[in-house]
C-alpha cells in the first residue's frame, strides 16, 4: 500500500525561482490539500531550521555593519552586502565567543580548527582521541549532541527524516569535517551528492506504486529480522561495542519507521526536481552548481515536509579548496588565504570576496524558501537560517566575536532587521539556547553550562 | 641514546621510549616478563571499512562493483581508515547498507536460484527444503562462521515469507534475495564479532576461536574475508595453535591479495593517497615547471606503491632497503619524466638509479613533490614529514599568524631564502626541528627531480638530525636515509604504524608486551617487513581478548 505523506497546506501555484544555471525545472504547482499535519506548538505552519557552516573565519572589518546609529539603523558591510534585499529579515549578532572552545587544552582536547568546528553546534569539549591536529594536539569527535539534532528531536518526530545533512565538497572524515552529532561521538556525515540525496529523499516516491508497495513489504520483513539481530547481539556486548550497535540500530529503526510514510504525493509546492545532467560533485569549480542543487533539495524537502531541520556544510575546516570561481585571481586554497596576515591586503580582499560569495549563497537560499508558498505566506516565514563559522579570524584562529547571521524569524519568534552586539565574553552556547527556544524547544542550557546559561536577551 | 627532550613527542613515542632505546639485555628481560602473563589489550568491535566491504563482496559473490564506493567516507584517525573507535554507523550509512544489500541481492539471487534445481523449476515444496542448504552455506561464508540453529530457522522463515513477496504466487528469487539482504545487513557480516572461547585462561583473558582467528588473519593480511583454506582450518579448530597461525600467515603472504593489503598500509602510513588530490588541487607553477602535467601525480603514487610492493615481495626487503634501495620502479612515461631510458611500456619495471643521488622511497618524486610548494621545494614541509611520518614525532604547531613566504628569487637558492626567513628568533626554535632535515632534500626540486644547481647556484644539501637517536650532521638525502634506516626510533615508528593498521587501534601502555614481541621479532628477522607482518599474527593482542562483558 502507498501512504500519502501529510503536508502543510499550500495556497497557490508557484514556480521556484533563482535556481541558477543547473537546468532545474520545478513544475508548476497546483492547489492544495487540506492541512493535515500536526503543527509546531502554537503556530499554523511548522517551524524549520537550517544551519549553514563555512570555514576559516571571516574578515571582521568587512563583516560587521558600519554607520551604526541604532540596532536597526546601520549599513551592511561588504561581506553581507549580497543580503541587502533581506536586510529586514536578518539578525546580525556580535560579541559572542566560543568560550567552550577556548578552554585550556588540558580540559578541552583538540587544535583550533578541530575545536572551532566540533564546538560550533555543540558547545561541549571534544572527546579525547586520535584525530591528528596541529602541533601534537589531537581529539576525538564532539562531546555532545549538536543543536540541530536537539531541535530535530523535538520537531522532527512527525517527518520521515528527522533531519537532513548536506555538504558541498566536504572533504575528510574527521572532527574537522562534521558539525551535526546525534550524541557524543556520534557524528552525522553530510551527503555531498545532490543526486544521492535526492534518491534518498524522493526515491521511494518515484516509480510504480505497486512495485514500491511490494518493496516496502519486503523491506519490512528483512529489517524486522535485521533489527532483531542487532537487539539480540547488543546485550551480549560490552559498553562501547554495545553503543556502536545501538547507534546502528537507531539508523535501522529510522528506516523502518518511515517505510510507510516516506512516499510523497506530489502536489502544491511539493514537486519532484529535475537535477539536470550529473556533474562531478567533488570538483571545486562545480561548487556553485552543487551548492545550488543542495539548496533546491532542502527547499523541496521542506515543501514536501520530509524534514524540518537541515544542515548545509560548505566545505570543511581548514578547507584547501581553491575557490577560483569566486574570482579568477584566487589561486591559493581558502585556508592558506585565510592565514595571510592583515597587511597582505590582496589576500585579505580575496577572503572578503569568498565570504561575500557565501553570503550570496545564503541570499539564494532565502530566495528559494521565500518563493515556496505556504499558508498565507512562504516557507521562509516559518524558517530560521543560521550561518555559523568555525572561528572569527583565519590568521590567528581567534574564536571570539564569532561572525553570526540569522535570517528569518522562525514564525515570528525572532525580531529581525537588527544588529546586536553582546559585548564579548558571552558564550555561544547561549545563542544555541536561543535557537532552541525560537524553534519552540523549552531549554535553559545547552552544551557546557559553565560557559553560560539561558538564552540571549533581546532576540525576540 | 640521549633522553628525548622534544617538546611535543607523541604519546606513542613517549610511551615506548624505553622500547625505542632498549638494548638487547633489556629486551630479553622484558620478553621474559611478558611470557609470564597474557595481556591482549582492548579489542574494540571493528566494522568493515569500505575497502574491506568491497573486497568481501568480491570474494563472497564474485562481484566487483565496489558498492562501498558510494558509502559515506570512512572516518579516519591517525592516518588510517580502519580505526575501530571512530568508525561509526550513521543513519546515512545504515541506508547505504540497505541499498547495497538490495542491489547485490537483485544481481545475484537469480544465479543462486538457478543453482538449486528444484527452486529453478519452481517446485515449491522441494525448493523450500533444498534452500536450507543454501542458507547454511551462504550464511557460513557471510558470517564467517557456521550459523546457529536459531539463525538457520530465522532465515528459513524469512525465505518462506519472501517467496510470497515477489513476482507471482511463489518466488524463490524473492525469498533468496531477502535472505541475502538480511545477511548483508547483519552485524555478523558488517562487524567482526568476537566472543572468544567460553573458558578464560588467565583472569578474564580468553583465546579467540579458530573462526575468529581466521577472520583476524584474513582482514589483517588480505583486507577481506577468509578463503576456503582458512575456513577449513577453522573447521578443524587449528587456529588457536600459533604454529598453525604462522603457517597460514606465511601461506597468505605469498598471494596477490596480501600485496594489495601491504600496499594499502603504505598508502595510508606514508600519505601516498594525498599525492594526487593535494597536488592536483594546487597544481605546479607553469612558468617554473613547464614539464608538469596533471598525469604526473598518479604516476608518482604508482611508482612508490610499485617500489614498495616489488621490494617487499620480490626482494624480501628489510626496512633499510625501503629507505636506501638504489633502484625504483617506472614505466615509459615516468622514465621520460626522470630522464632515464629503459622501460618501454605502461608496466612498471625495475630501473637502477645512481646510488649517490637516490635512496628508496625517501627520494621518490611523489612524496617530494607533495611536500613542496607549487613554485619551489619546501624544506620545512619535507623536514616536518620526516619527523611526523618516519620518526612518529609531532613538531610544535606553526604560529597562528604565519608571515608571507618570500617570493621566488632567482638570485638566491631556496635554502638561502628560507634560512633568512626562519632566522627570526620567534621562528627559529621550531624551524630548527624541521628545516635542517628538509635542507637535506635540496637536490630535489618542487617536482621531486634531482638537480645539481638551482638558478645556476650551487646546492647546499647539508643537514642535521636533532632530538632523535641518530643525531648528527649529514650531507644530502642519501646520507639522511641511511641514518633514518639505522634509527631505533624509526623502527619503533614502523612497528607502531603496523600495530595501528593491523589491530585497528592505537597502542596503549598495557600493550607493552605485544609491542616488545613485535620489536624483538622484527629485529630477529633483520627488519624484514614480511616477518614483521607474520609477527603481528602471533602477539597476545592478536590471539586473545578480554572476555566480553555483556548485559545479559
Amino acid at each position: 500500500m502507498v501512504f500519502n505523506i501529510r503536508r502543510p497546506a499550500l495556497s497557490r501555484r508557484h514556480l521556484l525561482r533563482g535556481l541558477g544555471g543547473a537546468a532545474i525545472g520545478l513544475p508548476l504547482l497546483d492547489a492544495m490539500r487540506s492541512p493535515g499535519r500536526a503543527r509546531a506548538a502554537g503556530t499554523d505552519c511548522p517551524k524549520r531550521l537550517i544551519i549553514m557552516y563555512t570555514p576559516n573565519g571571516t574578515i571582521a572589518d568587512s563583516f560587521w555593519p558600519s554607520a551604526v546609529n541604532s540596532e536597526s539603523d546601520f549599513e551592511l558591510s561588504p561581506i553581507l552586502a549580497p543580503l541587502e534585499a533581506y536586510k529586514q529579515d536578518l539578525l546580525i549578532l556580535g560579541g559572542l565567543d566560543y568560550l567552550s572552545a577556548t578552554a585550556p587544552v588540558e580540559t578541552s582536547p583538540g587544535d583550533a580548527h578541530q575545536r572551532g568546528t566540533g564546538h560550533c553546534l555543540t558547545a561541549t569539549a571534544l572527546l579525547p582521541g586520535n584525530f591528528t591536529g596541529d602541533g601534537g594536539l589531537s581529539a576525538g569527535w564532539a562531546g555532545g549532541i549538536s543543536v540541530d539534532q536537539e531541535v530535530a528531536k523535538a520537531v522532527g518526530l512527525d517527518t520521515p527524516f528527522r533531519s537532513l545533512e548536506l555538504g558541498v565538497a566536504v572533504q575528510g572524515a574527521s572532527v574537522r569535517s562534521r558539525i551535526a552529532y546525534r550524541a557524543a561521538g556520534q557524528p552525522l556525515p553530510p551527503e555531498n551528492s545532490p543526486y544521492t540525496a535526492y534518491a534518498r529523499l524522493f526515491g521511494d516516491s518515484l516509480g510504480d506504486p505497486n512495485e514500491i508497495a511490494k518493496r516496502t513489504a519486503r523491506r519490512h520483513a528483512v529489517l524486522d529480522v535485521v533489527a532483531d539481530d542487532y537487539s539480540a547481539l547488543r546485550g551480549q556486548l560490552g559498553g562501547e561495542d554495545r553503543d556502536k550497535l545501538d547507534n546502528h540500530l537507531a539508523g535501522i529503526n529510522a528506516i523502518r519507521q518511515r517505510l510507510d510514510s516516506s512516499v510523497v504525493s506530489f502536489d502544491g509546492s511539493c514537486q519532484p526536481l529535475e537535477l539536470g545532467a550529473p556533474i562531478d560533485v567533488n570538483h571545486v569549480d562545480n561548487m556553485p552548481l552543487v551548492g545550488g542543487l543542495q539548496m533546491d533539495l532542502i527547499t523541496a524537502a521542506f515543501a514536501c515536509d520530509l524534514t524540518r531541520v537541515a544542515t548545509l556544510m560548505w566545505t570543511n575546516s581548514t578547507a584547501g579548496h581553491v575557490l577560483s570561481f569566486v574570482d579568477p585571481e584566487i589561486k591559493e586554497g581558502h585556508h592558506t588565504i585565510a592565514h595571510k596576515g592583515d597587511e597582505d591586503t590582496a589576500k585579505v580582499a580575496q577572503n572578503v570576496k569568498i565570504n561575500a560569495w557565501y553570503a550570496s549563497q545564503m541570499a539564494g537560499l532565502i530566495e528559494r524558501l521565500e518563493n515556496t508558498p505556504e499558508g498565507e505566506g512562504s516557507v521562509f516565514d516559518n524558517t530560521m537560517i543560521v550561518w555559523v563559522n568555525e572561528q572569527n579570524r583565519g590568521n590567528n584562529h581567534d574564536r571570539r566575536d564569532v561572525p553570526y547571521v540569522i535570517a528569518g524569524s522562525a514564525g515570528g519568534a525572532l525580531n529581525t532587521g537588527r544588529y546586536l552586539d553582546f559585548g564579548g565574553d558571552v558564550g555561544h552556547n547561549r545563542l544555541l539556547v536561543s535557537i532552541l527556544n525560537a524553534m519552540g524547544v523549552d531549554a535553559d542550557t545547552f552544551g557546557d553550562p559553565q560557559f553560560g546559561t539561558g538564552p540571549l536577551s533581546g532576540l525576540s | 641514546m640521549s633522553k628525548l627532550d622534544l617538546r611535543a613527542l607523541t604519546l606513542t613515542i613517549a610511551a615506548l621510549e624505553c622500547v625505542a632505546c632498549a638494548n638487547e639485555t633489556k629486551l630479553e628481560d622484558e620478553l621474559g616478563e611478558c611470557s609470564a602473563t597474557i595481556e591482549p589489550g582492548p579489542s574494540p568491535l571493528r566494522r568493515l571499512t569500505q575497502v574491506e566491504y568491497n573486497n568481501t563482496i568480491f570474494q563472497l559473490l564474485g562481484d566487483s562493483s565496489a558498492p562501498a564506493d558510494a558509502f559515506p567516507p570512512d572516518e579516519e584517525a591517525g592516518g588510517f581508515d580502519n580505526q575501530a573507535n571512530v568508525l561509526v554507523v550513521s543513519p546515512l550509512l545504515a541506508e547505504s547498507y540497505l541499498e547495497a544489500a538490495e542491489e547485490l541481492a537483485d544481481a545475484h539471487a537469480p544465479t543462486f536460484v538457478s543453482e538449486i534445481p528444484t527452486c529453478a523449476a519452481g517446485d515449491e515444496s522441494n525448493c523450500n527444503v533444498d534452500v536450507v542448504e543454501f542458507i547454511r552455506e551462504f550464511g557460513k561464508r557471510a558470517f564467517r562462521r557456521p550459523l546457529s540453529e536459531t539463525e538457520l530457522s530465522t532465515f528459513e522463515a524469512l525465505f518462506l515469507e519472501g517467496t510470497g513477496l515477489g513476482e507471482g504466487p511463489y518466488s524463490a528469487e524473492a525469498g533468496i534475495g531477502m535472505v541475502m539482504q538480511a545477511m548483508l545487513q547483519s552485524p555478523h557480516f558488517l562487524y567482526r564479532i568476537e566472543f572468544g572461547m567460553p573458558a578464560p585462561i588467565d583472569g578474564d583473558v580468553v583465546e579467540l576461536s579458530s573462526w575468529e582467528v581466521a577472520s583476524r588473519l584474513s582482514y589483517l593480511l588480505w583486507n577481506t574475508m577468509p578463503d576456503d583454506a582458512l575456513f577449513e582450518a577453522a573447521e578443524r579448530d587449528e587456529l588457536r595453535d600459533p604454529e598453525q597461525i604462522e603457517f597460514q600467515a606465511r601461506r597468505m603472504l605469498e598471494t596477490p591479495r596480501a600485496r594489495e593489503a601491504v600496499k594499502n598500509f603504505h598508502r595510508q602510513w606514508l600519505g601516498l593517497d594525498d599525492i594526487e588530490p593535494r597536488i592536483l588541487a594546487n597544481g605546479k607553477d607553469e612558468e617554473i615547471y613547464p614539464e608538469y602535467y596533471d598525469g604526473l601525480p598518479t604516476l608518482w603514487r604508482l611508482e612508490t606503491e610499485a617500489f614498495i610492493d616489488y621490494a617487499v615481495f620480490e626482494e624480501n626487503a628489510d626496512l633499510a632497503t625501503l629507505f636506501a634501495a638504489p633502484y625504483t620502479m617506472m614505466n615509459a612515461e615516468l622514465a621520460a619524466f626522470y630522464g632515464v631510458s629503459g622501460p618501454s611500456g605502461v608496466e612498471f619495471e625495475r630501473v637502477e638509479l645512481d646510488p649517490t643521488r637516490y635512496a628508496g622511497f625517501v627520494t621518490q618524486p611523489g612524496l617530494l613533490a607533495l611536500n613542496a610548494k607549487p613554485d619551489r621545494s619546501s624544506p620545512i614541509h619535507r623536514g616536518k614529514w620526516v619527523r611526523q611520518y618516519l620518526l612518529c614525532q609531532d613538531p610544535p604547531p606553526p604560529p597562528d599568524n604565519v608571515p608571507e613566504p618570500p617570493e621566488v628569487d632567482e638570485s638566491q637558492t631556496t635554502r638561502e631564502q628560507f634560512s633568512q626567513h626562519s632566522a627570526d628568533p620567534v621562528c627559529a626554535g621550531c624551524h630548527q626541528l624541521m628545516d635542517p632535515i628538509g635542507f637535506g632534500f635540496e637536490h630535489f626540486d618542487g617536482l621531486g627531480r634531482y638537480r645539481e644547481t638551482e638558478w645556476g647556484l650551487a646546492i647546499d644539501a647539508s643537514g642535521e638530525l636533532t632530538a632523535t637517536d641518530v643525531d648528527g650532521e649529514f650531507n644530502g638525502a642519501v646520507e639522511l636515509a641511511d641514518k633514518l634506516a639505522s634509527s631505533e626510533q624509526v623502527k619503533s615508528c614502523v612497528v607502531s604504524q603496523w600495530f595501528r593498521f593491523g589491530y585497528g587501534r592505537f597502542e596503549e601502555q598495557r600493550d607493552e608486551c605485544s609491542i616488545t614481541e613485535l620489536e624483538a621479532a622484527f629485529a630477529a628477522a633483520d627488519y624484514d617487513i614480511k616477518e614483521l607482518i607474520v609477527a603481528l599474527t602471533l602477539t597476545d593482542a592478536f590471539r586473545y581478548r578480554h572476555a566480553m562483558e555483556g548485559e545479559n
